[in-house]
């Protein structure tokens, strides 16, 4: 019985990522890519079950379901060598097979036409495990498929599974290149809603970011999506790795997030990891202890993020967990802490306690690395908020000028009014207010201060909560 | 103040000597002391020179004196006995020590010791020891048949027939000289083999070990009476050893005295053939009373010595280890006169020989073979392996074997340790049914100088040691043992804990008497074989127990033990409104041999750990559920009202602590502590290596984890209860809420949303019986002012007074010892967070004293 997490790969972006984490965790767990347990595999103390489950022929199935409106990354993946690996039922592709057109509002509907089939596999998947624990979510918020289909999706999955928790990978796109897809920035929004309202924990691969790390630390000129994607493989192989390899703590889902995200609101988690090395690559990084790591780990260019420098003056760290692999002395744990804190080299929120917390994880004893200690940083940080602000402005821009808009007044949802924008956008502004409020030491009082300015109508929510118990 | 006169107790001769002069300077009967001291001091009793030590010191101490007399006198109106003047008692004081009894003044000792309640113990135990051996010396020997002590006449000693005067007995002064001197080298001859001649006459003895004294016909010729007198001590000293020989090789002296009588008496062998050679030389006419004198001086040195012996044996009633003691230093005092030195070192060789076979059969064979208990091992057999698993201490290690120090040789009293152990050792394995076969077992042999069986005995020590440890450690698998009890006990393998408390949290819930046990065996079951755990071999060995006392209250027991409160807590009925949380814990299942370092005691500590780790864990996920229930809130429009924020703020600060907590005791109390264990355990090199390192292990993890502070521990439990209490309101609230919400709008649940929350409403009622009543009272409390925003806020003081009372506490702990519970303080603190509050209070606690110092203490 273990606590089951059920991975949920959408358009082209989503099963990218979904192919390499699937097999980073094959080669972790000693899994070949027609899904038998390799021979020197079969001794191990991991739990694989959390993530695949048994066929009746013994094949490990990855607990898995793609998704996408068009073939072309799902035949990819069905043509390479793990094509045997998946389930074939899990897999499903629209069968006009025309893609969202990097269109929200067409992906979103799209999704609400191919619900009854979408679900129907969801639930069986659900059905299927003992005590599921939830769902992790592979997307780009930019695109059609990921964006508008995964909006509709993610809104379901918390109607039909309230009490399970919802992860997502969520890519955001890059800002520093001129993208193809003009209308990204109302995707964007439209998504960050969904992600703000119906995800439990969004975890930000910013491609900005992911771009920046590949030229300037692993040096590759032209990043190939493999290797970004590899990238992405690693934070989600690693985020997952307690789970996978139980150890004292950290070994269900919730216990991870929970001590990250302290409002609910506030669930957009940065990562960072160190060492990063490709496959070609020899280590550049030459020390590693558990110090180095973790000090490694709190600079921004490490960070899976990109956020400008200069405003951070008063951004702040609300919650750190760092995952260490490797062999750790966990004496040395403490005394990393020690210097951090001595140094004051992270900022925390001046409103409640906060720490860095170090998960120590088993590795996979069969991937063989070049570094003697490793480790993930999953941070809560109010810098995030530039990234939404960045998108709002660009959505504003865009907005201004009316422009692109008749795509999405073709769907239902547009016809009539484009009050969906602004709702979106005054949700993601709110957010952004949130995250600034969290860097003053008033938070906890700071939302009942915007109720007397605003006296907004809280109905809903004291419908909600304000029910009296005997 | 007894403690301080205590420490000088590496008794040097020098200073025991002090003492005896001190004692025998204040005392009225010097003499009297000194010769019990002799006596004391030849029946080899250990620890004579500390007493002597603390007698010499009490003669100083006139505080003690005082006490000392009162306690005499009360007990001399008790015994009816008038005591003598008190002015008297300062000089008479030590008296009672030499005057009265070695038990009596024992009495004296041990009740000194209590009522000054300073630990001699190891003394008085000693002691205590020393008085149970005499008693337990059962007479299990087989009887000696009357007819030996029914003919006289079967002694080589003289018999003392009284009627047997010889009546015709010519006056010797009236015959010549020449005559006389045969006469009487005849009754010498006949004297020197134990018989009375016609002109040496024997008295009759004082009592059996007394020198026979020897009447010789007055009328004898000066010179000659002269010679003879100097040559009856020969005879008095050949009386002595022959009756010492014939006593000691009685079975109730065992068998060290048996070898020596033996070797005695072939000595006595040569004598007789001296005599006979003597006489041969007497037939001849050729022995004159002068040759006589010049032919036995060899045999009567031998015999002066052998004499000495058997008195000094006699005296001190000397058995096994002890002979062997006196007969070692009667050698090595002989040093310089080769001789003798070589005599002694023949008697003790042979007195040796079946000490050292029971030595043998020890130390290569780990079994006892000692009939009359001479050996200075002796087994207790009310000691049972089997106890092991149900006894709180280390009674069958410690206890089953012990070192009777009376009985230690004095030249093995410095192996004394490793002999012992080396045949626990080897006993453990035999107990395992294996044989044992040490490859260096070699015969031991005394000597006085070549110490060689001190190399012996230690490669004995070394095979044996080396033996069980690798019966342990490989065949026993101890290490995975460890390892395994680790997986459990300090939740090293999480998901096996996760599993097992997703699946019985609801059975847990319940109180103690509505958990079925089984029910819960089979749900631990199910945990061990669908998760990880399944790999573990001796996963099997798991057990499910409910205490009938939570940790808390096992701790103050155990901490109250010997205690003024422990009364308080020893009248405890079973509180069945205990929860199983509370009450839960594992068992293991340990056997023979692996008991011996997995006792219960070992056990009890990991059960104390596991339930501190388990409880905290439990509270862990209490908040996770608050916050998994909580996480539809940010769908609503926010902003709302205030206890949204202080709620969540109130969670999260909960869940820091609980989760730091349980990363301090995990990654910076046990790992690093099992890290030392593991690299420990790789370099012993015997059992007892092994014992003293793991239970190092559990003394600092529940040192490091607070279970030693009853305070500490109390804070944290409230703390952890605060933790509690919040999350089921916070859990009550929002299914209430459910309920309500659902009722308007049936027609929008969805099929599966309705499942779930129908199970839950039904298992509603159930949850709410099942917190206990406590939390239940506080909740509908709290609940029922109907204001949140007081019910948060009050909570979040609650939490806040008690956290800073912790860190408080703790830094208070931290700062006048080592420790590492500074580092929960950081985090705990990690940013800074609590450090105004903690200001704050200290600032407070130093205006309170400061107010109290300049008010006058009126209440005291």
């Amino acid at each position: 019985m273990p606590r089951e997490i059920i991975t949920l790969q959408l358009g082209q972006c989503g099963n990218q990522i979904g192919m390499e984490f699937w097999k980073q965790l094959c080669a972790e767990h000693g899994i070949n890519p027609e899904g038998i347990l390799e021979d020197f595999a079969t001794e191990g103390t991991d739990r694989k079950d959390v993530f695949f489950y048994q066929a009746d022929d013994e094949h490990y199935i990855p607990r898995a379901v793609l998704l996408d409106l068009e073939p072309r990354v799902i035949n990819t993946i069905m043509n390479s060598p793990y094509r045997n690996l998946y389930n074939p039922e899990n897999v499903y592709l629209s069968k006009d097979g025309g893609g969202a057109g990097n269109n929200w509002a067409s992906g979103y509907h799209q999704g609400e036409r191919l619900y009854e089939e979408v679900f129907d596999i969801i639930d069986r998947e659900a059905d299927g495990s003992d005590s599921l624990e939830g769902f992790v979510l592979c997307h780009s918020i930019a695109g059609g498929t990921g964006s508008g289909m995964g909006s509709y999706i993610l809104e379901k999955l918390n109607d039909r599974f309230p009490k399970k928790l919802i992860q997502t990978y969520s890519v955001f796109p890059n800002q520093e290149e001129i993208s193809d897809v003009v209308v990204q920035p109302y995707n964007s929004i439209l998504t960050l809603k969904r992600l703000t309202q119906n995800a439990d924990c969004v975890v930000v691969l910013d491609n900005t970011a992911l771009h920046r790390i590949a030229a300037e630390r692993l040096h590759i000129e032209t990043p190939t999506f493999t290797q970004i994607n590899q990238l992405v493989s690693t934070v989600m192989s690693v985020g997952t790795t307690t789970l996978r390899y139980p150890g004292y703590m950290n070994n269900d889902l919730i216990g991870l997030i929970a001590s990250l995200i302290p409002t609910p609101r506030l669930h957009f988690l940065m990562t960072g990891y160190t060492p990063l090395t490709t496959d070609a690559q020899v280590a550049n990084v030459r020390k590693t202890t558990v110090l180095d790591v973790m000090r490694r780990l709190l600079q921004p260019k490490n960070m899976m993020v990109s956020t400008p420098v200069h405003r951070q003056a008063n951004h702040c760290y609300i919650s750190i967990l760092n995952i260490i692999q490797g062999e750790v002395d966990p004496t040395q744990v403490h005394k990393s802490l020690q210097r951090i804190r001595e140094r004051k080299l992270a900022q925390f929120i001046p409103w409640g306690p906060a720490s860095i917390q170090v998960a120590l994880s088993r590795k996979s004893p069969y991937i063989q690395t070049a570094h003697r200690v490793s480790g993930l940083m999953l941070a809560n940080h109010t810098s995030i908020s530039t990234l939404f602000m960045r998108t709002i402005q660009q959505f504003d821009k865009l907005r201004k000028r009316e422009a692109f808009l008749e795509q999405f007044r073709k769907e239902d949802m547009f016809r009539d009014s484009l009050d969906e924008f602004e709702s979106s956008r005054e949700v993601l502004q709110q957010l952004v207010d949130e995250y600034q409020a969290a860097t003053k030491p008033n938070y906890i009082t700071w939302a009942s201060g915007i109720l007397e300015k605003k006296t907004i109508s809280c109905d809903r929510l004291t419908q909600f909560y304000s029910v009296q118990v005997r | 103040m007894l403690q301080k006169n205590m420490t000088p107790y590496i008794t040097t001769q020098v200073s025991a000597h002090n003492a005896k002069r001190k004692i025998a300077e204040s005392t009225s009967t010097p003499t009297e002391f000194l010769n019990k001291y002799e006596e004391l001091k030849s029946k080899n009793v250990r620890d004579l020179d500390p007493l002597v030590y603390l007698l010499s010191k009490l003669c100083d101490d006139d505080e003690t004196k005082l006490y000392l007399r009162r306690n005499a006198e009360e007990r001399a109106v008790a015994a009816g006995v008038s005591l003598t003047s008190p002015s008297t008692l300062v000089a008479q004081l030590p008296a009672p020590g030499s005057k009265i009894t070695k038990d009596e003044l024992e009495d004296i000792k041990a009740r000194l010791m209590k009522e000054t309640n300073r630990g001699t113990v190891g003394q008085s135990d000693a002691s205590r020891r020393i008085l149970m051996e005499r008693q337990q010396r059962n007479v299990n020997f087989p009887v000696q048949p009357d007819w030996i002590f029914h003919r006289t006449y079967l002694t080589a000693d003289f018999v003392n027939v009284p009627e047997s005067h010889p009546t015709n007995v010519v006056q010797l002064g009236s015959l010549p000289v020449q005559v006389q001197e045969i006469a009487i080298i005849e009754d010498l001859l006949c004297c020197m083999e134990g018989i009375e001649g016609k002109y040496i006459r024997t008295q009759p003895l004082v009592d059996s070990y007394a020198p026979r004294h020897f009447q010789v016909d007055q009328t004898l010729e000066v010179t000659l009476k002269e010679l003879v007198k100097r040559i009856l001590p020969l005879c008095s000293n050949y009386s002595i050893v022959v009756r010492f020989i014939e006593e000691k090789s009685a079975f109730e002296y065992g068998l060290v005295n048996q070898a020596l009588s033996s070797a005695m008496r072939t000595l006595i062998k040569d004598y007789l053939v001296l005599v006979a050679q003597l006489e041969h030389q007497f037939r001849q006419g050729q022995l004159s009373l002068q040759k006589f004198w010049f032919y036995i001086q060899p045999t009567a040195r031998t015999m002066e010595i052998l004499t000495s012996v058997a008195n000094s044996i006699n005296r001190g009633a000397c058995i096994g280890g002890a002979v062997l003691s006196l007969l070692h230093e009667k050698t090595s005092s002989f040093i310089g006169d080769a001789e003798g030195q070589e005599l002694c070192l023949y008697l003790t060789q042979a007195a040796c020989v079946p000490y050292f076979e029971i030595l043998e059969k020890w130390i290569y064979k780990g079994l006892i073979q000692d009939p009359y208990s001479e050996f200075l091992i002796e087994e207790n057999e009310s000691f049972q392996k089997e106890k092991l698993q149900e006894d709180y201490n280390d009674a069958y290690w410690e206890l089953h074997y012990t070192i009777c120090r009376e009985q230690i040789p004095i030249f093995l009293e410095r192996m004394a340790d490793k002999i012992l152990n080396t045949g626990k050792y080897l006993n453990v394995v035999r107990e395992c049914g294996c044989d044992v076969k040490c490859p260096c077992a070699e015969e031991i042999v005394y000597s006085i100088k070549e110490r060689q069986y001190y190399d012996q005995i230690e490669k004995a020590y070394n095979f044996a040691s080396r033996l069980l440890l690798d019966l342990l450690m490989e065949e026993k698998e101890l290490r995975a043992r460890f390892r395994s009890i680790k997986h459990y006990f300090l939740l090293d393998q999480g998901d096996f804990v996760v599993q097992f408390m997703d699946m019985a949290e609801d059975e847990l819930r319940k109180t103690m008497d509505h958990i079925t046990p089984t029910r819960l065996e089979t749900l631990l079951e199910l945990a061990l074989r669908t998760s990880t755990a399944n790999v573990d071999p001796f996963k099997d060995d798991l057990r499910v127990e409910l205490l009938s006392y939570d940790l808390v209250t096992q701790l103050f027991k155990i901490l109250s033990i010997e205690t003024k409160q422990e009364k308080e807590f020893r009248v405890d009925p079973t509180d069945l409104h205990l929860s199983g949380l509370e009450a839960f814990s594992f068992d293991y299942t340990v056997k023979w041999p692996l008991s011996l370092v997995l006792n219960r005691k070992a056990l009890t500590r990991y059960q104390m750990l596991f339930r501190h780790l388990f409880y905290s864990k439990h509270v862990e996920r209490q908040l996770c559920n608050v916050w998994l229930s909580n996480k539809s809130a940010k769908r609503y429009t926010l902003h709302s009202c205030r206890w949204y924020a202080s709620a969540f703020a109130l969670r999260q600060r909960m869940l820091n602590f609980v989760q730091n907590f349980l990363y301090y005791m995990m990654f910076e109390v046990i790992e690093p502590n099992w890290h030392l264990l593991e690299a420990n355990l790789d370099s012993v090199n015997n059992i007892d290596d092994v014992l003293a390192y793991h239970t190092d292990f559990l003394n600092v993890c529940l040192n490091d984890c607070m279970l030693t502070n009853p305070e500490l521990l109390k804070t944290v439990h409230k703390l952890l209860m605060v933790c509690v209490t919040f999350s089921n309101f916070m859990q009550r609230l929002v299914k209430t809420t459910e309920v309500e919400k659902e009722v308007p709008r049936p027609t929008q649940t969805s099929t599966l949303q309705a499942a779930p929350t129908a199970r839950d409403r039904k298992a509603d009622p159930g949850k709410k019986k099942a917190t206990s009543k406590v939390v239940l009272e506080h909740v509908d409390q709290m609940a029922g002012s109907e204001n949140f925003e007081r019910t948060i806020a009050k909570f979040e003081s609650n939490f806040s007074h008690l956290l800073v009372d912790l860190l408080d506490s703790i830094m208070d702990s931290v700062s006048n010892c080592e420790n590492k519970r500074m580092t929960i303080l950081h985090r705990l603190d990690f940013n800074g967070f609590y450090t105004e509050m903690l200001e704050t209070a200290s600032a407070e606690r130093s205006m309170m004293e400061a107010s109290a110092l300049q008010q006058p203490p009126a209440l005291h």
